[in-house]
């Protein structure tokens, strides 16, 4: 008999720690769940899109609404590593949880806020619940946020340290952590009030020297697609010093833009030429491989090719425009990088689309610059 | 007995125009404000009793403002006692907000939280928060100008969720997108009109499926969907664009009837008394009557044309907004009655409603114009503050107008 029940212990302790293991798998903390709501979870990690994943998710969400059986910490934790679309979902669950029992757990939210390893977005909307009615608390995270590994919270951060007057040394400081364009430009036109340069475009990680060739053919807007000999000899290595153009052979210059913002103002340059094609190219040397971002703002048709792949094409005219509007991620080798811009200029004849132009510039993945060998 | 044709024509006109009339019944004051400009778009709370000064320093009839986050454009719908309303805040305006408050006393009933899939960008006057969420009494649709679309319960729990930018990449538009979804026979209809991937589609409203996708001409286009009922008692959904006017059936996406125009891409058509009110050459009417065809033109008229804000119909007038500039028309000719500029008006973006025969417009300095509405003239009798911008259009449920201002939401009702 003793020996009997010491047997169903044993199994029920490895059932128990054989299931536990699987839970903390999926959540890290808090106990276990049933499998249909463990698959529900995962159901909504790895979504990606489209109908076969919405449906497969909308099955899912009810099936954790019904059950009620997974924690607000839970659903939270399972933003980690989930795809962006999953954290959508996982999100609407963690705020329906907190709608119903989540003031109540302000000690276990708190504690994961402080916790730099668990999902960003997920941290962020913690916060949010946190501080909504507490603006002292609010006050006093951010001013240990400068550095907050969430893009969000970072962004935050700084605007709340903006918010008062602050010397030199901080604003360095606090150059140092921004990312976002708009908060650089701002901190360095507060350093610049205290007498403090800082070269802008090359703290953004603008592209400032150019080689321009064009203009080439792009009337009735047809040509966006149209292969041009400097594309294909570009990607060869065996470029032309000069090309037939539009109406005439056209050669390469150099253009170096002094812009604070990186803009390649083609309009002026080229003299306002409409239903046209200019290709800007540019060497690009970096110390190492590494993953990277090329992030382009372009009010006009473009493409965008790094060492021979197109990573972006846009056929779009005049709709607005702004520091990284089209963001991809690219592949930098150690050595020279070779990038080519085609920027396609249509032939509206509106006011506010005379706009002929374009600022690129190389960073990480957070937005802070990386910078060619030598600038 | 000789058969009449006379007669045959004046009783069948007679019957149409009964039917006409009843499918184009104004918004009773108590019932719902389920999407943008109402119950069957028509903008009009014929039996709401709506105070004519409100705001001010001394906030008069100012029921409530509940401070909601980050900032819209888009307006507020109203399903039960909740007032239901959309933001976007955060960097970039990234985050997605979709808040649910009690319409008794201001407070916030649920509230649900997404990050932006497509891109965010938009002109600086603009949001995120562009597009107005409709309901169909069991769900609650937000839609923003990322292409982002959510779909939650009556307590706010999410039900389904889609990164259309996801799934078509190149839809999107950085001025800014701000058609507004509908929702019919189960379906949510949203119109992504651009110049990269340019659609209409069906989205099952259980489950989020796509039903069915049209192609759309590749150009911007910031007008909305709008439901109008036929004669014969068919729901089909209307579409513009600057090419375009088009009939869809909801479930299937088979288009009903398509004709070539140059309509306008901001302000949306709408239909009342059997007619069908297009900003297009100013504004255009086309009958309805006509079951399965394309309608046919009664009337155009150039003086009567809409900007931004959407005509609407009251008694036998259609009134339209340019700029600052209210202009009156005779529903059945088209024919002008009369304009008032209203002078102390900046840009006005909001559609306005109508209440007991007086007309709401706000300008986005927060003004609210108060206009009576007469046969032979509109007389501004009351310009009110509320003291925030004001870019979506108003809803009317009970003695109520709810407001959404640019970073709140205002209950105005009588004390």
């Amino acid at each position: 008999m003793q020996v009997r029940l010491k047997t169903q212990t044993i199994r029920r302790a490895a059932i128990f720690a054989i299931g536990f293991s699987i839970f903390a798998t999926n959540f890290d903390s808090g106990d276990v769940r049933a499998d249909g709501s463990l698959d529900s979870i995962k159901v909504l990690q790895t979504l990606t899109s489209g109908d076969d994943g919405t449906l497969a998710a909308s099955k899912a969400i009810k099936q954790l609404n019904k059950a009620n059986d997974v924690t607000l910490i839970q659903s939270l934790t399972a933003m980690k590593g989930a795809t962006p679309v999953g954290r959508n979902w996982l999100l609407g669950l963690a705020n329906s949880l907190y709608g119903k029992s989540g003031k109540s757990q302000t000690a276990e939210l708190t504690k994961f806020l402080a916790d730099a390893n668990q999902n960003g977005e997920a941290r962020y909307l913690v916060f949010q619940w946190l501080t909504s009615n507490n603006a002292v608390l609010r006050k006093e995270l951010l001013a240990k946020m400068n550095q907050d590994s969430s893009p969000e919270l970072r962004f935050l951060a700084i605007d709340e340290a903006m918010k008062i007057k602050l010397e030199d040394k901080e604003l360095s400081m606090l150059l140092d952590a921004a990312r976002h364009p708009s908060q650089v430009v701002s901190i360095i036109e507060k350093l610049k009030e205290l007498g403090v340069i800082i070269d802008q475009s090359k703290q953004l990680g603008f592209v400032h020297e150019w080689r321009l060739i064009g203009p080439f053919d792009n009337v009735g807007t047809v040509n966006f697609d149209k292969v041009f000999p400097v594309e294909t000899d570009w990607a060869k290595g065996t470029v032309k010093d000069e090309y037939q153009g539009k109406t005439e052979a056209v050669k390469w210059k150099q253009h170096t833009t002094a812009e604070l913002e990186g803009v390649v103002d083609l309009a002026v340059l080229y003299e306002k030429e409409k239903g046209c094609i200019i290709y800007a190219a540019a060497e690009f040397e970096s110390d190492k491989d590494q993953d990277a971002e090329v992030r382009l703002g372009c009010i006009n048709g473009n493409k965008i090719w790094v060492n021979a792949k197109l990573v972006t094409s846009n056929e779009v005219y005049h709709t607005g425009t702004q520091i990284d509007q089209y963001a991809e991620p690219i592949r930098l080798k150690a050595g020279k990088n070779q990038i080519l811009v085609k920027v396609c200029q249509n032939e509206q004849k509106e006011q506010w689309a005379q706009d002929y132009k374009f600022q690129l510039r190389i960073c990480d993945s957070t937005g802070k610059a990386i910078l060619t060998k030598g600038r | 007995m000789r058969f009449n044709i006379h007669k045959f024509y004046k009783t069948t006109l007679f019957a149409l125009g009964l039917t006409a009339a009843t499918l184009s019944q104004p918004h009773a004051a108590h019932a719902d404000w389920p999407m943008f400009r109402g119950p069957n778009a028509g903008s009009v709370g014929i039996d709401a009793k709506l105070p004519i000064k409100f705001g001010g320093d001394e906030k008069e009839n100012i029921a409530w403002r509940t401070e909601l986050p980050g900032r819209s454009v888009g307006g507020v719908i109203v399903v039960g006692d909740q007032a239901i309303t959309t933001s976007s805040s955060g960097m970039d305006q990234r985050r997605l907000h979709l808040i649910s408050v009690n319409s008794k006393d201001g407070s916030i009933r649920w509230q649900q939280e997404f990050v932006a899939r497509g891109r965010p960008f938009c002109h600086p006057t603009s949001a995120n928060a562009a597009p107005t969420p409709a309901s169909d009494g069991k769900h609650v649709f937000a839609f923003y100008s990322s292409n982002d679309i959510a779909c939650v319960d009556l307590e706010g729990n999410l039900v389904w969720y889609r990164s259309l930018s996801t799934d078509f990449p190149k839809a999107g538009n950085d001025v800014g997108m701000s058609s507004s979804p509908v929702v019919l026979d189960g379906v949510c209809v949203v119109q992504i009109e651009c110049q990269g991937d340019s659609f209409a589609a069906g989205l099952n409203a259980e489950d989020g499926k796509v039903l069915w996708k049209l192609d759309r001409p590749k150009q911007a286009n910031w007008s909305s969907p709008t439901i109008v009922k036929m004669l014969d008692g068919t729901q089909v959904v209307i579409m513009q664009s600057s090419e375009d006017l088009l009939a869809v059936e909801p479930k299937t996406g088979k288009v009903f009837w398509e004709m070539k125009l140059r309509c306008s891409t901001i302000p949306s058509s709408f239909a009342a008394e059997g007619k069908l009110f297009v900003p297009a050459g100013g504004l255009t009417a086309f009958d309805l009557s006509s079951v399965g065809a394309s309608p046919s033109k009664l009337w155009d008229n150039n003086k009567l044309s809409a900007n931004a804000c959407s005509p609407l119909v009251v008694g036998k007038s259609v009134y339209t907004i340019s700029r600052t500039v209210l202009a009156c028309g005779d529903l059945f000719s088209g024919e002008s009655k009369w304009q008032t500029r209203l002078a102390d008006a900046k840009s006005i973006w909001a559609s306005p409603v109508v209440a007991a025969n007086n007309l709401y417009v706000f300008s986005d300095d927060g003004r609210c114009f108060v206009v009576e509405l007469g046969d032979k003239e509109g007389k501004v009798v009351a310009t009110n503050e509320l003291g925030e911008a004001v870019l979506g259009s108003p809803a009317i449920s009970g003695n109520a107008m709810y407001v959404r201002g640019v970073s709140s939401l205002w209950k105005i009702a009588e004390k």
